[in-house]
């Protein structure tokens, strides 16, 4: 597969690959969140489906449920779930993610229920107790799952499919290695495809995917680059976000995205254990995200670190209207970046609104002229 | 260009100072001198407060809000810790401790936008200054913005009891014990409704007793404990004798005691003070009921409000509504259904105390595993037990969770009962949103038109059900 | 050499063109349905009375929403934000300015620059009527005045009228039961001027304000307003020796003429 193919798949909500898995028996379950152990559902030998919503603009039956106050992004992705796209999907996990994501799955469950519906509950502050409590609710999580498609999963297959997705843990953190050089081989754009892609796929034929562009890129240069950039917020799955920064000179050499390296930093399993507690463990400790309410700290630290490493000019945070976690995160971010001189524009905009895209725009182009002169 | 860079705490203080020194009863005249002292908008919000039908009353529960304030303020002078807390957690819990004060801050917001000129935009206007986003939730984000924003009153700590039940609460909490450098303790809720999920509870309730010991510097006293919680016993049978009340037609409780049954929750429960405000609010009511005194010609309506009122205009909601014979049979934050705690032993305080907590407005509603389903159960229940016509919900903006599933409590409440809801759009705590005459004409065509019909459309059903009992007697 | 700036907004465009010597000549006019064709008009009336072509720029810059669009025809070598533009057109203007209030027609941004006239920061409002000219063409409309009018008339009330409201469409409903009322239009126009400049001021303070302070754009021609900000901001604006609505204009011309230089 080509980067050409990587965008084209990525763009679509049932890629190539998708549609033949399920044409060939394979099922699908659906799960929102980076906090979601994808293990699991691999495990049990089905593919775990990142929910999206590509950028869909149109929310009239989501906001027959949802009202205007809740995030466009899971309006586009309720609206999505109700009118038929989503009907491939053969289960669905959520995640208390946020309010809104809380509130886009009560209202797909109540309009449209799916056949195999699982809430995993995810603690917002990682102690001992809710550690434990995690581990506990993978392990209700697994036994729900082999119930209801009456399948085992057993601890090696577990440990088969933590440590495939180590190797493409690994390989992702190669990409965004190679996105960062001084002359970089991937823009921002085409590695949030392959971010996408990649949660559509089963992670065995990803891996093969991640392995080709490690080695046609391997010796790419990309040089026109006006000011080199990290994009950090809310949920958004807008390639053509993206696209839109870097068309007027800014390259993304790192991010801190949801459906970003945010999903794999700092995750890696080792080699032994009870499987759930590891996974508990990997997928709570150092979540960073802006749910976890008392570890600004290790977010701060890791942005910051990001655009050292990445030797950014400046940092775009972004958040969608009315997420309240990225919305006020944001501004401590901001606070903290600016109190050592690093330039951060803050965006506030609407998901999936194209009239949104030129009021970005004219920020972003400022921003760009401001920091690269 | 500096602005006024005096704070909420020490603004609304000063006005609590005045409270203080009032007397008990207070004639026409005498409330009118007064008053006259006061800036317009203080006088204007006040003056709900000081309708001659529950004046004293009022005066009881003022001066018992007063009080805590006062109390809050000396509070570091005394040598205790002022831990800035949410409206979902129980203040006994603070309480219980010799050497800490709670401070609420959504109280503190509500009272700066009641008792101050102005009310608390300059303080959501610090805010916003800061970059915050204009979808926070302005009930605790005026104070908040006061404590980032100006010169004012500092906390020493925060607890957090809002993670699980609500982002924004939790964010901008986390916001401030980051900004003003002072620790955060956290109260998890789990989104999960089975024994599991209060166990987990209970547990971390444990340590956060444990926490607040070692920040405080104190362990939590049995004795102590079993006193405030026996005195919160109290104000729960205070709380169930005026639910009780609330059933009677025309309701005897005015409108605006829904509004100080849960400020008594926020701030002073478990304490004498409460009590004695609680059994003032029950002895009026008790006298009105046996009076039959309302103060419409006739009820119009029973309103049970679902989510919060609105409280930048207090004359024109809660008086106003009663003197168009709209009652306010209470709104979200009183559906807490307190328990009484088992005293025995620690651990069964504690229990008490996780019990509590769970229970607290928007944790109990909105903190479980479905948005929907315990908000709808509270109001199905609280509408059947009191006998309301319609519900109203107010639609706050900043309230992610219930603007989320308002669409399914809407349906249920038509589906299982019949009982229609409006739904509002405003900010409850700030007045330039959503004027309060647009509010009260929503209010009043709601009456008008789909209540007043349906009532019909009732006693239509009622006539010709009996009719044909009649006829097949016959 | 002449270098020549156009701005294509939502409801005005203009234009400039200078040469070393400062502004040679400016336009100014209500934009058409497209922007290339409001740039055309702008800048060709601006030609016409000056009898130059467009082959005598040198350079042009186009700032402005319509930016992109004139620069796609041809009629522009570069576009550059209007933030930038506003930006450095002020600071040539006056070099002790750190801080620029621009209020248009439909937006509202906040602009402040470093010791050398780069820029530091911005914030922009270009979502909501509220403290855009817009606001003041609702408020006119409903008092029954012009845009020219409401500004100095207002300087006389002693007892502005207070608007209790922050959406634009409360405030009209205000302002005509007040007039109903029988309230004076000297005293709504000054309640109208007040609000307007506390949603300036609410914009404002997202930026760390520094002095100097200057208001730019069409809203500061209005007196009431400009001095309400300088009572609420506590400083003394700038005053801007040309017309405030064509610093955007003026400072993409100018920034034609450094990058034309290079």
């Amino acid at each position: 597969m080509k980067m050409e193919d990587v965008l084209e798949q990525a763009a679509v909500m049932q890629n190539e690959y998708l549609k033949k898995y399920k044409s060939d028996g394979g099922r699908v379950i659906g799960y929102a969140c980076i906090a979601t152990p994808v293990e699991i559902v691999e495990a049990a030998g089905m593919l775990p489906y990142r929910l999206r919503a590509l950028g869909n603009n149109r929310t009239e039956i989501a906001d027959a449920h949802l009202s205007r106050f809740n995030c466009s992004f899971c309006r586009s992705v309720l609206q999505l779930g109700l009118d038929g796209t989503y009907d491939f999907l053969d289960g669905l996990i959520e995640t208390n993610g946020c309010d809104h994501i809380r509130g886009m799955f009560e209202n797909w469950q109540y309009v449209n229920p799916s056949e195999f519906f699982h809430y995993v509950r995810v603690p917002h502050v990682m102690t001992e107790d809710s550690l434990e409590y995690f581990t506990n609710d993978l392990r209700l999580w697994s036994e729900a799952l082999q119930k209801h498609f009456d399948v085992a999963i057993s601890e090696d297959d577990l440990w088969s499919a933590i440590r495939q997705q180590d190797r493409i843990r690994a390989k992702l953190k190669k990409v965004t290695e190679m996105r960062e050089r001084d002359e970089p081989a991937f823009t921002g754009t085409e590695v949030m495809a392959a971010f996408l892609l990649g949660t559509a796929m089963m992670s065995t034929d990803f891996e093969k995917v991640l392995d080709r562009l490690i080695e046609q890129r391997e010796n790419h240069k990309i040089t026109d680059i006006k000011a080199r950039l990290l994009l950090g917020g809310s949920a958004t799955d807008e390639v053509e976000f993206l696209e839109m920064i870097e068309s007027q000179g800014g390259h993304i050499s790192a991010d801190n995205l949801c459906y970003g390296s945010r999903a794999f930093w700092g995750r890696e399993a080792g080699e032994s254990g009870d499987p759930y507690a590891v996974l508990a463990g990997m997928y709570l400790e150092n979540l960073p995200c802006p749910r976890m309410f008392v570890e600004f700290p290790y977010r701060r630290d890791l942005m910051i670190s990001s655009v050292e490493r990445a030797k950014t000019d400046g940092v775009i945070l972004v958040h969608n209207k009315f997420c309240d976690v990225h919305g006020v995160d944001n501004v401590q971010l901001r606070l903290a970046l600016e109190k050592r001189g690093i330039p951060v524009l803050s965006l506030e905009k609407e998901y999936g609104a194209t009239a949104d895209l030129g009021r970005m725009k004219t920020r972003v182009q400022a921003f760009l002229e401001r920091i690269a002169g | 260009m500096e602005i006024n860079q005096q704070g909420l705490f020490d603004r609304v203080a000063k006005i609590m100072e005045l409270i203080e020194r009032m007397q008990y009863k207070l004639s026409d005249e005498e409330l009118e001198g007064l008053m006259n002292f006061l800036p317009p908008d203080s006088r204007h919000s006040l003056s709900a407060f000081f309708e001659s039908r529950f004046r004293d009353t009022s005066i009881i529960f003022l001066k018992a809000i007063s009080n805590w304030i006062l109390r809050a303020r000396i509070a570091p002078e005394q040598g205790k810790k002022a831990i800035i807390v949410p409206f979902n957690f129980p203040v006994e819990f603070i309480h219980g401790f010799s050497k800490a004060y709670p401070i609420t801050s959504e109280v503190l917001s509500t009272l700066g936008v009641v008792a101050l000129e102005g009310q608390g935009e300059r303080y959501w206007d610090m805010a916003m200054g800061l970059g915050l986003p204009d979808h926070i939730c302005s009930s605790n984000t005026i104070e908040l913005g006061s404590m980032l924003g100006s010169v004012d009153f500092k906390p020493q700590a925060i607890v957090s009891a809002a993670p699980g039940g609500c982002d924004v609460n939790a964010k901008i909490h986390e916001f401030v014990s980051h900004y003003l450098d002072i620790p955060q303790y956290i109260l998890q809720k789990p989104p999960d409704d089975s024994e599991r999920g209060m166990e987990a509870y209970i547990k971390y309730t444990n340590t956060l007793i444990s926490e607040l010991e070692e920040f405080i510097g104190e362990e939590l006293s049995e004795d102590r404990l079993r006193s405030v919680l026996g005195k919160a016993n109290r104000c729960t049978e205070l709380y169930y004798e005026l639910w009780d009340l609330h059933k009677a037609r025309p309701s005897p409780v005015p409108n605006i005691f829904s509004l100080y049954i849960y400020a008594i929750r926020f701030s002073i429960w478990g304490t004498d003070e409460a009590i004695t405000a609680l059994e003032a609010m029950v002895d009026l009511c008790k006298k009105r009921l046996e009076a039959k005194a309302y103060p419409a010609k006739e009820e119009r309506a029973r309103t049970l409000w679902v989510y919060t009122s609105y409280y930048f205009d207090f004359p024109n909601l809660f008086n106003w509504m009663e003197e168009s014979g709209y009652s306010h049979l209470g709104d979200g934050l009183d559906l807490f259904f307190p328990q009484p705690v088992d005293l025995s032993s620690m651990d069964t305080m504690v229990e008490g105390l996780a019990t509590a907590a769970w229970n607290m407005p928007m944790t109990r509603q909105v903190g479980g595993e479905s948005m929907s389903r315990q908000w709808t159960e509270d109001v199905v229940h609280s509408a059947r037990e009191l006998n309301a016509d319609c519900a109203i919900y107010c639609g706050h903006h900043s309230c992610k969770q219930t603007w989320s599933v308002v669409s399914i409590l809407r349906k249920e409440l038509m589906d299982r009962l019949g009982v229609p809801l409006l739904i509002l759009q405003g900010d409850s705590w700030i007045r330039k949103m959503t004027p309060i005459s647009v509010i009260q004409h929503e209010i009043e065509e709601f009456v008008n038109n789909v209540v007043s019909s349906k009532k019909k459309t009732k006693r239509k059903l009622r006539k010709r059900r009996q009719n044909n009992n009649q006829q097949q007697g016959e | 050499m002449l270098f020549a700036g156009i701005d294509v907004g939502s409801l005005t465009a203009e234009a400039v063109v200078l040469n070393s010597g400062g502004i040679i000549s400016y336009e100014s006019m209500n934009v058409l349905p497209n922007p290339v064709d409001s740039a055309h008009e702008v800048m060709g009336r601006l030609l016409k009375k000056q009898g130059l072509g467009w082959d005598d720029l040198h350079y042009t810059v186009s700032t402005g929403y319509g930016r992109e669009k004139v620069q796609e025809e041809g009629m522009a070598q570069q576009n550059i934000s209007e933030i930038s533009c506003h930006g450095f057109g002020a600071y040539t203007e006056n070099l002790e300015v750190r801080t620029i209030v621009d209020i248009g027609g439909q937006d509202a941004k906040v602009i402040k620059l470093n010791g050398n006239g780069e820029l530091a920061d911005f914030v922009m409002n270009d979502k909501c009527a509220a403290g855009t000219g817009h606001f003041l063409e609702i408020m006119c409309k409903a008092l029954g005045v012009t845009l020219d009018e409401i500004g100095p008339m207002s300087l006389s009330s002693r007892k502005p009228v207070r608007m209790s409201n922050r959406c634009s469409i409360y405030v009209e409903t205000e302002v005509i039961h007040y007039l109903q009322r029988g309230e004076s239009k000297v005293d709504l126009a000054a309640g109208i001027n007040k609000a307007m400049a506390e949603r300036v001021v609410a914009l404002v303070r997202r930026v760390k304000v520094e002095e100097r302070v200057m208001m730019t754009g069409g809203v500061a021609k209005n007196i009431a307003v400009r001095k309400e900000l300088e009572r609420m901001l506590g400083t003394r604006m700038l005053d801007s020796k040309i017309d405030p609505q064509i610093i955007g204009a003026y400072g993409a011309a100018l920034l034609a003429q450094r990058e034309g230089a290079r």
